[in-house]
């Protein structure tokens, strides 16, 4: 079964509004932490509904609503999207009012947006869209959980589901996790993530969504022709299997993969995985990686996943994104592969589709 | 009053996240659900939790609310007249 990406929306650290531009004027900031640039968000979003969302509703209805404008698709059999952390600052706000005022009033606003759901519900709303409306919340498998559901939903017979994947940076949630030893410490300018050496990686957040369909449209970006999810896979080997099993399934060897995506983060320990990969079954084959661009976060995967639509459109691979250096002529296939925290894995086959 | 009313509009702006408003943009008699401010039932939940927790006065009664919403200056002779 073809699923097919045919429009694409990217709130992100880099500049990635204008999807007739792939990464042509690169961000690059000396910080561990990378925060979307905000974009004119009374675009899509009218002043009533902005003054009370908070930044990751602000990211994902905008997401939304470029993915739906690059597809020229408002009509909606499905919107579903992954999140790891949900809405996480109107969750802080909304527990701190309910310690600081003794449990008593709150605020219904920060109540009712507090939800890890109430991004695709602010969507279906804004487009009055009565249809199917999820949101999976599975830590670094959220945005993969997503895709699956909407996949499956297209094997079902609907013709356009819209899908997304992100999350947002709060200081409390840095906080917690520069306490656990997650991201480096040392200055350096975020381009240079994998010239570092040693634990930790830089955070990030983003919202990217994208248009299924049945069909092609003239829009296509990629045919979509597997996703595998793994938790906590015993061994690479366990890893290596799953994606021989993706390729065999497709009537594909390994020699067929023009470029592999991998999911580094620069953290010394965490990349073992994509190291014995590409010194193992992956041999050979040109590799691409994106996390330096937008950071580390529980559904980058999806940040990957339009890196990849990308690439296969434009059928061009930005010197960025090269692990070493190599041309392409011509991309078919593009494997993407990630893990978070070595505890999530997916595998997403692509594939190019002709104008 | 008048410095109640003042004080209100700056709550007003703060509790409603009203962006890009300061409190002379705000006219005391205006309607507050049919003018330009363009508020909402949700909104009216956020002026019931600001009451009772700014002033310790609770609105119980629907047809009450609707009066004592009409405007700034109403909800602040309201407050006025139960504190």
């Amino acid at each position: 079964m073809n699923i097919y990406i045919n429009g694409i929306g990217n709130v992100s650290p880099q500049n990635t509004l204008d999807n007739s531009k792939f990464l042509e004027e690169l961000v690059n900031e000396k910080s561990n932490t990378l925060w979307v640039k905000d974009p004119n968000y009374k675009e899509h979003i009218s002043g009533g509904s902005l003054r009370r969302m908070s930044r990751i509703l602000k990211i994902g209805v905008h997401s939304a609503h470029q993915c739906m404008t690059d597809a020229g698709q408002k009509k909606l059999d499905a919107i579903i999207t992954g999140t790891g952390l949900g809405c996480l600052t109107d969750t802080e706000k909304f527990l701190k009012n309910i310690y600081s005022n003794d449990e008593g009033v709150v605020s219904p606003t920060q109540f009712i947006q507090s939800t890890h759901n109430a991004i695709s519900a602010q969507i279906a709303l804004m487009i009055q869209c009565k249809n199917y409306n999820f949101t999976y919340t599975h830590r670094g498998s959220s945005f993969e959980s997503a895709l699956l559901d909407g996949m499956l939903l297209i094997q079902e017979n609907a013709e356009n589901v819209l899908v997304g994947g992100l999350d947002e940076l709060t200081d409390s949630y840095l906080k917690i996790t520069s306490r656990m030893n997650m991201w480096k410490t040392t200055g350096f300018e975020q381009l240079d993530l994998f010239m570092q050496e040693g634990k930790g990686t830089i955070a990030g957040e983003g919202a990217s969504f994208f248009m299924l369909g049945k069909k092609p449209s003239q829009n296509c970006y990629a045919v979509i022709k597997g996703l595998q999810i793994l938790f906590k896979p015993q061994n690479v080997s366990s890893v290596e299997n799953t994606i021989n099993s993706l390729l065999v399934n497709n009537g594909l060897v390994k020699e067929d993969l023009d470029i592999v995506i991998l999911g580094y983060n620069g953290d010394h320990e965490l990349d073992a995985t994509y190291h014995q990969l590409q010194s193992g079954l992956l041999q050979g084959i040109d590799v691409c990686r994106f996390k330096h661009l937008c950071g580390e976060y529980k559904t980058a995967s999806s940040f990957g996943l339009w890196t990849a639509s990308q690439i296969l459109k434009k059928q061009h691979v930005p010197d960025i994104l090269k692990k070493g250096e190599f041309e392409k002529s011509s991309i078919k296939n593009v494997l993407l592969y990630n893990n978070y925290n070595n505890s999530n894995h997916s595998m997403l086959l692509l594939q190019h589709v002709e104008s | 009053m008048q410095e109640l009313i003042d004080k209100l509009k700056l709550q007003l702006i703060d509790q409603l996240n009203l962006e890009d408003m300061t409190p002379e943009d705000i006219n005391e008699d205006d309607s507050l659900f049919e003018s330009e401010l363009g508020l909402d039932s949700i909104d009216a939940l956020e002026i019931i939790v600001l009451l009772e927790r700014e002033y310790g006065v609770k609105i119980q009664n629907q047809e009450d609310g609707k009066k004592i919403f009409k405007s700034v200056r109403s909800i602040a002779e309201h407050i006025d007249a139960n504190t």
